[in-house]
Formats: C-alpha cells, sequence, structure tokens
C-alpha cells in the first residue's frame, strides 16, 4: 500500500523548479498557492508549542485572582491594557500587545491520547482511519519554500500524517542545537569520498529500475535525491545554533525551550512552513506550583524573545505563534497539591500571523471551571490556523480507500481573532 | 519439555498433513482467471538464486549466507526448492519472523498492560506449532493478571472495553469491519447496529482491575453486562436494557460434511492419541467438593444439606481457571471464542489465509486485508478458498499454510517485465501472472543488513579497530545535593535506556539503530514477579530535562552540576541482535518505525511501505549500514581483501554473493574492481562497493 499525495508532490516540484531550486528559503519570491486562498491571507508560517500533559490555564493565562481555586500565583499587568496573566510570565507581559488570549475553549477530553490527537489533529480518534496533525495539512496545501523540510518537530514528535502520506510527516529533530548525525555522511567518509558514493549509487539504482515506472522503485531514489539535496543545503545552517551569539542565546534561554524557539524563529526565516516545539511535564497531579514556577521560568524569557525577534523583523505579521495543550486542569487545588485533568474550559496563546494582538477571547467562570462567553470548540483553533493561511479547512480531501475527508471536522474560524 | 513435545508432534503434522498440491492452487487460479477472460501471459516462474534469496527473507527474514547459498547450490536440483522450504520452516527463526505477522495483526505490544508476555506467548505458540484456532480461542476468552497469564493480556491491551473489543475481534480473527457499526448501520455491507451491539455483549461481563495499591492489572468476571440496548442516546436511558450475547456472523452450513472437515478431524484424532498418556491424576475438584459436602452435613445432624448451595459453590469453582491465579474466566467469551474459531466459519479462516497471502505474494486476494463486505470481493475466491479449507484441514498449521503458498507458481513467478505499462503490470499483478515488487519489511531489512554486514558477532580482532571517544558528562557538584549518575549533555543520544543493562555504546547518538533483545522465556516464566523488560523509550533532551526537574523536586533540592569532558578509548567492535525480537513496536523514530513498522495501536493500522527522505538519510548516514559495510579482518571476505592473498575479482564477487545472492555479471565485476581501486585502500573500496549494494534498490527489494 502506497500512500501519497502525488498532485501534491507535483505541484511542489513544479513550485521548485520554477523558482530554480533555489537554494535560500529567503531569497525564493513569495510564493502565494493558488487554490483554496478565499482571502489576502498574510500568514505563512506557524510554530506550535505543545506542551505535553495538560497545562493549567488558572495558573497560565486565566488568573482567578482572590478565588480559592486561583494557586499560589499573582497574576500581572501586562503591554495589552485590561489583560492580565500569570507572574510566571513576567518578560513575556511586555510583548503582549502582540498577542491573543482565548480563554474558553470548550474541550471534551479528559483522557490524555484522546485529548491529544484532537487538539493537534481537530479530529477524535476512531478506527480504521489517522488523522493527520494540523502541521501535516500545511504541509500538504501550502507549496515548499527552499530545501528544507516543510514540517519540522523539535523534541519530541509530532502528530502522524495519517491518510495525507508520508512525505506530509514531520522531520523530527530530537534535541535543538545538537548534531543530526543523519544529515552528515558517516563518521570517517569524507566529503569526496561520500559524493563518490551517491553518485554510483544513483547509477546502480538507474540501471536497476530501467525504464520502469513502478512507483515503488521510483519513489526510492526520489527519496535519496531528497536526502541528498538537504544534507548539501546551505539552509541547513539555520540548525547549528552554535554559531548564534551567546547573548542571542542565553536571552532565549540555554536549554531545550529555549534553543527550541530559537531553532524555530531560523527555519521559519528559511521557509519551513509549520515547526512544533514539544515540551513535557505538565501533567502536575502533584506540587503543581513548583512544577509551574519552574516551566515558567524556562517558557517566559523564550516566548518573549521569539515573539520580539519577529515583531521587530517584520515575520511576526506572517508567522503565527500557537500554544496548545490537551487540556487545562481542576479549579480545585488537590491533597497533594496538585491539579488533575480538566477540559470543560482552557486557554490557548496566539499571536502573529494576522491575528489582532492585545486581547482576549472569551471567558471562563470565576473559578475557571467552565466558558461563561464565547465557547470555542477545539476545531475552531485548527480551523482558525487554516484561515490564517489561507488553507480552505472545508476542503476534503480522498483516503487510500477513497473515503472523503475534510481537512479539519467541523471547525469554524474564530473571526475575532483577525478583525 | 512440554515445548520439544509439542514441536515434534508440529513438525510430524507437517510431513503427513500437507499434500503438497500446490499444482492445485494454480490451476484453480487459472481457471478463475479463464473465467474472468484475462488473455495476459504470465511472468515466469523465478531461477534458483532468486527464489533462494526471496523464501529466505519471506520465511525467516533475512537474506541467506554465502555458506547457505553453497549449501543450497551443493543440492541436487531436483526437488531442493522443496528440501530448502523445510528447512526454513523448521528454523528458529521462522518463529521470530511469523510472530511479527501475528504481533501486526493481533496488535502486539510491549508497551500495552500485559503485552510482554503476550508477545512471548504467541512466539511460542508459533514455535510449538500450536493450531492458530486454539491459540485464537486462548486469546479471546482468558481472564486473569497482566504478564501472569500471558494470554490475558489480549483483553487487557484493550482495556478490555466490550466496544473496543467488539471490533477487534471482528476485524482482526474474521476480517469484518463490524466496528463501523458502532455508531451507524454498515455503509457497505449488511452489518446492523444491533450486530454490534449483540458481539459487544459478550464482553459486557469483563472488567479490567487495578489494584490502586499494587497496580497489579487483572481482568475479570462480573456478574452485570454493560452492553445496552439501545444504544446511548437514541432513545431514553429508561428503555436501556442489557441485551444478550448473539453471534452476527452465519456458520457454512452443509448438507453433507465437506472433506476438510473429515480431514480436521483425523488430524485431530490422530495428533489426541499421539499425546503422551495422561498422568494419574490427583482428587478433583469436584471429589474434594463431595468430601466437604458430607462432613458438612454430618456435623450439622438434624439439619438438610443444602445440596442447592453446595451445587452453585461447586459450579463456581469450576469456573475458576487454576492457572489464572482464581480470576473469574468468561463464559461468554468462552462461547464467542468457540463460535469464531469454529471451522464452519470461513471468516475465520479466509482471514488468516488472506493475510498470509498478503504477507507472501504482496496483494491480499481481499484488499485492505481486513475490509472483507459483499461489495468487496476477492480476486481469487476459489484459490483463496481452497488454501482456507487446506489450513483449516491441517488443524490450523501455519506452517502447512505458508508451505502451500511458498511452493506455488502464484509465488514464484517473475515480476511484470520492466517495460510493462502500469496498468498492464497490475493487471498481471491482481490476476497472479506476476509477483509485485516488495520492499523487505523493516525487521527483514534490518537483518539482512546485520547479516550481510557480519554485525551479528564481532568481526573486528581485538584492538584493530579502537576508537578514542569524547564526551561532555555532566556530574553533580560535589556537597549539592545527593550524587546521582552521570548525565551526559554532548552527543545526547536520542533514546534513553531506562531500567537495567544498558550497553554502553560508542555510537550513542545512532541509539535509533539499536536493538535489544528480549528473553522470550523469561517473559513466559509463569508464577514469579512480573518481568524486568530492558525497555527503550525515545526522550528527548527536553522530557530528559524535565524528568530530571521532578526528581530534583521530590528531593525538594536544587543540584547544581558541573561539566567535564572525558575522553576514553574503547575497542569498537559493534555487535546488533536481530530485530525479530526486540522490543515491539519498536519506539517512534527508530529505524522499524521509519520503514513502516506499524504503532499496532490503531485497529487497521496496516503496513506502510511507501518511501520517506527520513528512510534515505538513516540508510545513507546510518550506523548499521556503515559498520555494515566495512570490513573486519575477521569476515570470510577478508581474505580476499586484505594479505598476500587479496583478489579484488574475487572480493567483488564475494561481495555481491553476500548482499545480493547473485554473481556479478563481468561488467559489474569491472566496475566493482574500479570503485575498489579508487579507494585509499583496497579495504576501502571494498567498503565503498558494500555500501553502495546495501543502499541499492536491489538490496531492499525482493528479487
Amino acid at each position: 500500500m502506497t500512500i501519497g499525495c502525488e498532485g501534491y508532490q507535483l505541484s511542489r516540484r513544479a513550485m521548485l523548479g520554477a523558482t530554480g531550486a533555489s537554494l535560500l528559503g529567503m531569497s525564493i519570491p513569495r510564493l502565494i498557492a493558488a487554490a483554496g486562498k478565499d482571502h489576502a491571507a498574510k500568514c505563512e508560517n506557524v510554530i506550535l508549542f505543545w506542551n505535553g500533559g495538560g497545562m493549567t490555564h488558572i495558573d497560565t493565562w486565566d488568573p482567578k485572582p482572590g478565588r480559592p481555586t486561583a494557586g499560589e500565583f499573582q497574576p500581572i499587568k501586562t503591554s495589552a491594557s485590561g489583560v492580565q496573566i500569570s507572574e510566571i510570565f513576567p518578560t513575556l507581559a511586555k510583548q503582549m500587545h502582540h498577542c491573543a488570549l482565548i480563554r474558553s475553549i470548550a474541550g471534551t477530553q479528559g483522557d490524555h491520547g484522546r485529548a491529544t490527537y484532537q487538539l493537534q489533529t481537530s479530529y477524535l480518534p476512531g478506527p480504521n482511519l489517522v488523522h493527520p496533525g494540523v502541521g501535516s495539512v500545511v504541509a500538504h496545501e501550502m507549496p515548499n519554500l527552499g530545501d528544507l523540510p516543510a514540517y519540522i518537530t523539535i523534541s519530541g514528535l509530532a502528530p502522524r500524517a495519517g491518510y495525507l502520506g508520508q512525505k506530509c510527516e514531520a522531520y523530527f529533530v530530537p534535541s535543538p542545537g545538537d548534531k543530526d548525525p543523519y544529515l552528515a555522511f558517516p563518521e570517517g567518509i569524507a566529503e569526496l569520498r561520500g559524493n563518490k558514493r551517491l553518485e554510483t549509487l544513483a547509477k546502480f539504482n538507474k540501471r536497476f529500475n530501467g525504464d520502469s515506472k513502478d512507483e515503488r522503485l521510483v519513489s526510492t531514489q526520489t527519496s535519496i535525491d531528497d536526502a541528498v539535496r538537504l544534507m548539501r543545503s546551505p539552509a541547513l545552517e539555520a540548525f547549528e545554533l552554535g554559531k548564534v551569539n551567546k547573548s542571542v542565546i542565553e536571552r532565549y534561554g540555554d536549554n531545550p525551550f529555549g534553543r527550541g524557539a530559537l531553532l524555530a524563529k531560523r527555519l521559519v526565516e528559511k521557509g519551513v512552513r509549520f515547526v512544533q516545539i514539544n515540551r513535557g511535564g505538565f501533567d502536575v497531579h502533584t506540587n503543581a506550583f513548583p512544577a509551574m514556577r519552574d516551566h515558567g521560568e524556562v517558557m517566559d524569557p523564550a516566548l518573549a524573545a521569539l515573539v520580539a525577534d519577529l515583531a521587530e523583523s517584520g515575520m511576526l505579521a506572517k508567522t503565527m505563534i500557537v500554544m496548545l495543550s490537551e487540556f487545562g486542569r481542576t479549579p480545585k487545588i488537590n491533597k497533594d497539591e496538585g491539579r488533575d485533568h480538566w477540559a470543560s474550559v482552557f486557554s490557548c496563546f496566539i499571536a502573529g500571523g494576522g491575528v489582532r494582538g492585545g486581547q482576549v477571547i472569551g471567558s471562563s467562570d470565576e473559578d475557571g471551571a467552565e466558558p461563561k462567553d464565547r465557547p470555542v470548540n477545539v476545531p475552531d483553533i485548527h480551523a482558525s490556523i487554516c484561515h490564517a493561511l489561507g488553507i480552505d479547512a472545508t476542503k476534503e480531501v480522498m483516503t487510500p480507500l477513497k473515503r472523503p475527508m475534510k481537512l479539519v471536522d467541523k471547525g469554524e474560524v474564530v473571526k475575532e481573532l483577525f478583525a | 519439555m512440554r515445548q520439544f513435545a509439542c514441536w515434534g508432534l508440529a513438525l510430524l503434522v507437517v510431513c503427513f498433513a500437507t499434500p503438497l498440491s500446490a499444482s492445485e492452487l494454480d490451476k484453480i487460479v487459472e481457471r478463475e482467471n479463464k473465467a474472468a477472460g484475462i488473455k495476459l501471459a504470465a511472468a515466469p516462474v523465478v531461477g534458483d538464486h532468486v527464489f533462494l534469496r526471496r523464501v529466505f527473507v519471506d520465511l525467516i527474514g533475512r537474506i541467506p549466507t554465502e555458506a547457505e547459498v553453497r549449501e543450497f547450490a551443493s543440492w541436487p536440483e531436483q526437488g531442493r526448492r522443496e528440501k530448502l522450504i523445510d528447512k526454513l520452516i523448521a528454523d528458529e527463526r521462522f518463529a521470530d519472523r511469523w510472530t511479527i505477522f501475528y504481533a501486526d495483526m493481533l496488535r502486539l505490544r510491549s508497551n500495552a498492560t500485559g503485552g510482554p508476555a503476550l508477545i512471548a506467548y504467541v512466539h511460542n505458540a508459533v514455535k510449538t506449532g500450536m493450531p492458530y484456532d486454539e491459540m485464537c480461542r486462548r486469546l479471546i476468552y482468558t481472564n486473569g493478571k497482566a504478564n501472569k497469564v500471558p494470554e490475558a493480556g489480549f483483553i487487557l491491551g484493550d482495556d478490555a472495553d466490550p466496544l473496543a473489543m467488539a471490533s477487534i475481534t471482528s476485524q482482526v480473527f474474521m476480517g469484518v469491519r463490524i466496528g463501523c457499526a458502532q455508531c451507524h448501520d454498515h455503509p457497505f455491507d449488511v452489518w446492523k447496529r444491533r450486530d454490534f451491539y449483540d458481539m459487544a455483549a459478550y464482553f459486557g461481563k469483563t472488567r479490567r482491575y487495578e489494584s490502586q495499591l499494587t497496580r497489579v492489572v487483572y481482568a475479570t468476571e462480573a456478574d452485570q453486562n454493560t452492553i445496552l440496548w439501545p444504544p446511548e442516546g437514541s432513545g431514553p436511558d429508561a428503555d436501556r436494557k442489557p441485551i444478550p450475547a448473539k453471534f452476527p456472523f452465519s456458520l457454512a452450513a452443509f448438507e453433507k460434511q465437506p472433506q476438510y472437515l473429515a480431514r480436521l478431524e483425523s488430524v485431530r484424532k490422530t495428533k489426541a492419541e499421539a499425546k503422551a498418556k495422561p498422568l494419574a491424576k490427583g482428587p478433583s475438584v469436584d471429589d474434594l467438593l463431595n468430601d466437604t459436602a458430607d462432613k458438612v452435613a454430618k456435623t450439622a445432624s438434624g439439619k438438610l444439606p443444602e445440596a442447592g448451595v453446595t451445587a452453585e459453590a461447586k459450579a463456581d469453582i469450576r469456573k475458576i481457571d487454576p492457572s489464572a491465579g482464581g480470576y473469574r474466566s468468561s463464559d461468554l467469551r468462552e462461547q464467542l471464542a468457540k463460535q469464531v474459531t469454529d471451522p464452519k466459519n470461513r471468516y475465520f479462516s479466509r482471514a488468516l489465509v488472506n493475510r498470509a497471502w498478503k504477507t507472501l505474494v504482496g496483494r491480499g486476494f481481499v484488499e485492505p486485508i481486513d475490509d472483507f463486505r459483499q461489495d468487496n470481493p476477492a480476486a481469487h475466491p476459489q484459490a483463496m478458498d481452497y488454501l482456507a479449507d487446506e489450513f483449516v484441514a491441517s488443524d490450523y498449521d501455519l506452517r502447512t499454510l505458508v508451505k502451500l503458498v511458498v511452493t506455488s507458481d502464484a509465488y514464484q513467478r517473475d515480476h511484470a517485465p520492466e517495460a510493462t505499462e502500469e496498468a498492464a503490470r497490475h493487471e498481471m499483478e491482481v490476476a497472479l501472472l506476476a509477483t509485485p515488487m516488495r520492499r523487505m519489511i523493516a525487521e527483514s531489512l534490518y537483518d539482512s543488513v546485520v547479516t550481510a554486514g557480519h554485525l551479528f558477532e564481532a568481526k573486528h580482532s581485538p584492538g584493530k579497530n579502537t576508537k578514542v571517544l569524547t564526551e561532555i558528562v555532566r556530574v553533580p557538584k560535589e556537597g549539592a545535593g545527593k550524587p546521582t549518575e552521570l548525565i551526559k549533555t554532548a552527543g545526547t543520544p536520542a533514546m534513553a535506556m531506562e531500567k537495567k543493562g544498558a550497553p554502553a555504546s560508542a555510537g550513542g547518538s545512532y541509539a535509533l539503530e539499536d536493538a535489544i533483545e528480549l528473553d522470550f522465556t523469561a517473559l513466559l516464566k509463569a508464577g514469579e514477579d512480573e518481568p524486568e523488560v530492558d525497555e527503550m523509550k525515545v526522550m528527548s533532551k527536553e522530557e530528559l530535562e524535565a524528568q530530571r526537574m521532578t526528581q530534583e523536586r521530590m528531593m525538594r533540592t536544587k543540584m547544581e552540576y558541573i561539566e567535564k569532558t572525558v575522553t576514553r578509548t574503547i575497542d569498537d567492535n559493534p555487535v546488533f541482535n536481530t530485530s525479530l525480537r526486540m522490543q515491539s513496536p519498536a519506539p517512534e523514530g527508530h529505524f522499524l518505525r521509519v520503514f513502516g513498522q506499524p504503532n499496532r495501536t490503531d485497529l487497521g493500522d496496516l503496513r506502510d511501505d511507501s518511501a520517506s527522505m527520513r528512510q534515505a538519510l538513516m540508510m545513507l548516514n546510518g550506523r548499521v549500514i556503515h559498520e555494515a559495510a566495512r570490513v573486519g579482518d575477521l569476515e570470510p571476505i577478508a581474505k580476499f581483501v586484505m594479505g598476500k592473498d587479496a583478489n579484488p575479482d574475487e572480493a567483488v564477487k564475494f561481495a555481491y554473493l553476500e548482499i545480493l545472492t547473485r554473481k556479478p555479471t563481468e561488467e559489474e565485476v569491472r566496475e566493482g574492481k574500479e570503485i575498489i581501486v579508487a579507494g585509499a585502500t583496497v579495504s576501502d573500496g571494498v567498503a565503498d562497493l558494500r555500501w553502495i549494494l546495501l543502499n541499492c534498490n536491489e538490496f531492499r527489494f525482493l528479487p
């Protein structure tokens, strides 16, 4: 069974040809996908922070001062008038005029597996079908820019591409800043020798494949060509954080999350369409507050630096930053000073890519237990991401078994974001 | 000892139950093609060396060694293919390879509750030739404690969820996607919602329990059936009533018993007779109970013994499966297991035959292989039924089935000629007139590289391959918190080894290519604590960091670290284990997963054989291929590479034989020599040639 998105591949390749397979993403003139554009979309790239475990909403984006559920953090003022967030984000607070919050996501799934699936794909899991993550949808729908993979995941794995096929899977960077051994010849194989090997290999494959049009044979050499193009690409320098000024790294935080955020910025600058940065440890059933303080220490400088840098370079206008998690956490603090799973209402952080900064959409009730106004369904987030990119979320694609599937499961665009 | 006895028995059965009627199969295929008006010519049956490679990979999951090629060549031509098949079917690795087949089908997962013992159990079932129907029955009905009762892992793997189990049982064992009828009547088939719920009711009394104290998980039986009709949301809740279980699939009805069922009975009878005489039995539970009842009656003199109560207690005790450790067994699922595996249930035998056919020939009679329905007919229904009936007649013997398939012309045919147009090629493949190009499955590809590169054992003499390693390690600052183990920071493995016995590896960052062998025997030892399993888990730096932070918080102290650079010299003699026996599915990002090993969580998630850039990167720059290509002085090819007898001609021929199972053409010898001469040393040149051969399409696609 060969799953593929052939039509997409053609257009992608044609696009590359048209731009002379330019080596630097930045040098490519902006390409606008003709298909599916229903408005003049500004957004071209997405950076998704995935906080695994279910991040508490009350201790981050939706403080409830004075309530028994408040926990130990105080709210602080931000650069967005009237918007307060938790004290664990002091630096980010100064960038909130660029950022929006949704405080009324009405989730339905309290189980890690099912919620992760829904928050990452917009669909609920079911038998016999693997739904693609939103990053795969973007890689499928938008033409590639440059020769880095369109979709990259850092410090953890991204959802699968499902019926969109292997080509739309995320490229995996286990550890930002570390050398990926698979992007260079094995130890002891010099450039000249390695290149000679590749050249001879191509000759052998050509002879073996002959005139065969069998996709199974042809695609192997194509995948080798893709790999070699990546190995030789000057854009790979984006991965090399060792050459970045130390003060820049320190501003983001010299830790995997900070380096991940910095790497994400460098990757979107090279034309990568969708970057996912993973962080775990949010499942705070015990000792929630010291844990969240630690998370804040790491996340605050990185997010703030990323927003500020993208805003300064003008990239923020076409780069959307989203932070998602499975669900929120119980307003009630349990006997172990922790909070448990809570899907009824939670928040999300979203900035750039056409999103109007400084606003809060929806609200939860006084304890952060239920949506109070403007409930937002989970797939609405995905529909909004697609909308920003000019992707028609209601478009249907065929699964390999010829079952039509919408890109996003019944989501409605949160229009206020872009108003 | 039991194992050996059964093993002998299995072989015996193979020998006399196989009527070797492969030609019969080919005749049926021909007849069906003729009836369908197919006029294309068939591709010829492949030559011996091609057959050799194909059947090695399919049956034992690796290419043949040079010694095995020579052994085959030394046998008289007449009958040597069959001789080879018999040899491979008896090989230890046959059980390893076909455990993977079942693991994909049954969705066996090392990381599921009871998963490790379940995989070991299935492996043992394949090894000892346990009839397929018996294995399935045990998986369907067994309750008990995770890992202690291996078969219970099947129901525990899906948390004993009745609705999930209804879908799984029909789709996995019978190839019917009745799961679609959970929410609506099946759009393309006869299945109604009620059928789905009837099926689910077999699981309605099964419960999964987890001890809050010990975290022991087990499956047992309750009195209450949780499956209610009508389904949730389709009426007032008060109207919803438990429904009795009912098997929605109809069994074949015959006026006269067909021959294959008569043969099945005769094989079963022979096996029963061959079994060792039963041991003298101790008193039965009933005897003990009768005894007790007598005593009770006597003690309570003047009162009538409560016969009804005793009878009930007896019945209860009989339900207890002693090996399950006292958990109640499931009458309902026992009924279900009987129905599913009934020799007259043709879905059951067809589904397995279809999967085996897909595995060996590259295309199922029915595609997708687990979607049998009225408007998705088999391409060759009679050929499929012929195999299904033979399979039943052999007492559900996998080896018999595999042998029937691989001895057929349909299996042994060549691919469509290179110049064939796509549509014609497709037509030939569907009509079984040519075999599709098949890439080796991930595990076979890995093991074939290791075989060709002599990496199952050390191939460098001690001291011949030393390496200097420089690593930055993080050690706790003195006096700050409790000292813990060293934490590597540079060249951090993408995969951290948890628990015991992680072997130190020179190429830590290549951990995505490691295979750690599981000890199936240890996993099966009952009555002991749960076996410890080396568990590999992909952990990013981020996760490791989070884990460290959590640990620190537990200790309520911040640890301070300093980084130290450590240099050490190691004697690098990389050895790789078989990937057929490693934890499965492998962690995400592992070589096996990148090459299409399914995650086995999602129902209907089949092997993906498409190519990807990640695959290319792992092959071009990975460690296994690199080490396999390098020449070790202990390898047989070394004699043509090093020393006074060095002979590039012979080296090229040897490399082709070891890697591609064939002789090179004259042109290829000349070209190979050029590659060798271009190397800085002969050894480097040979490594270059071998690297190319291991990477080329001819290696990964079966001939």
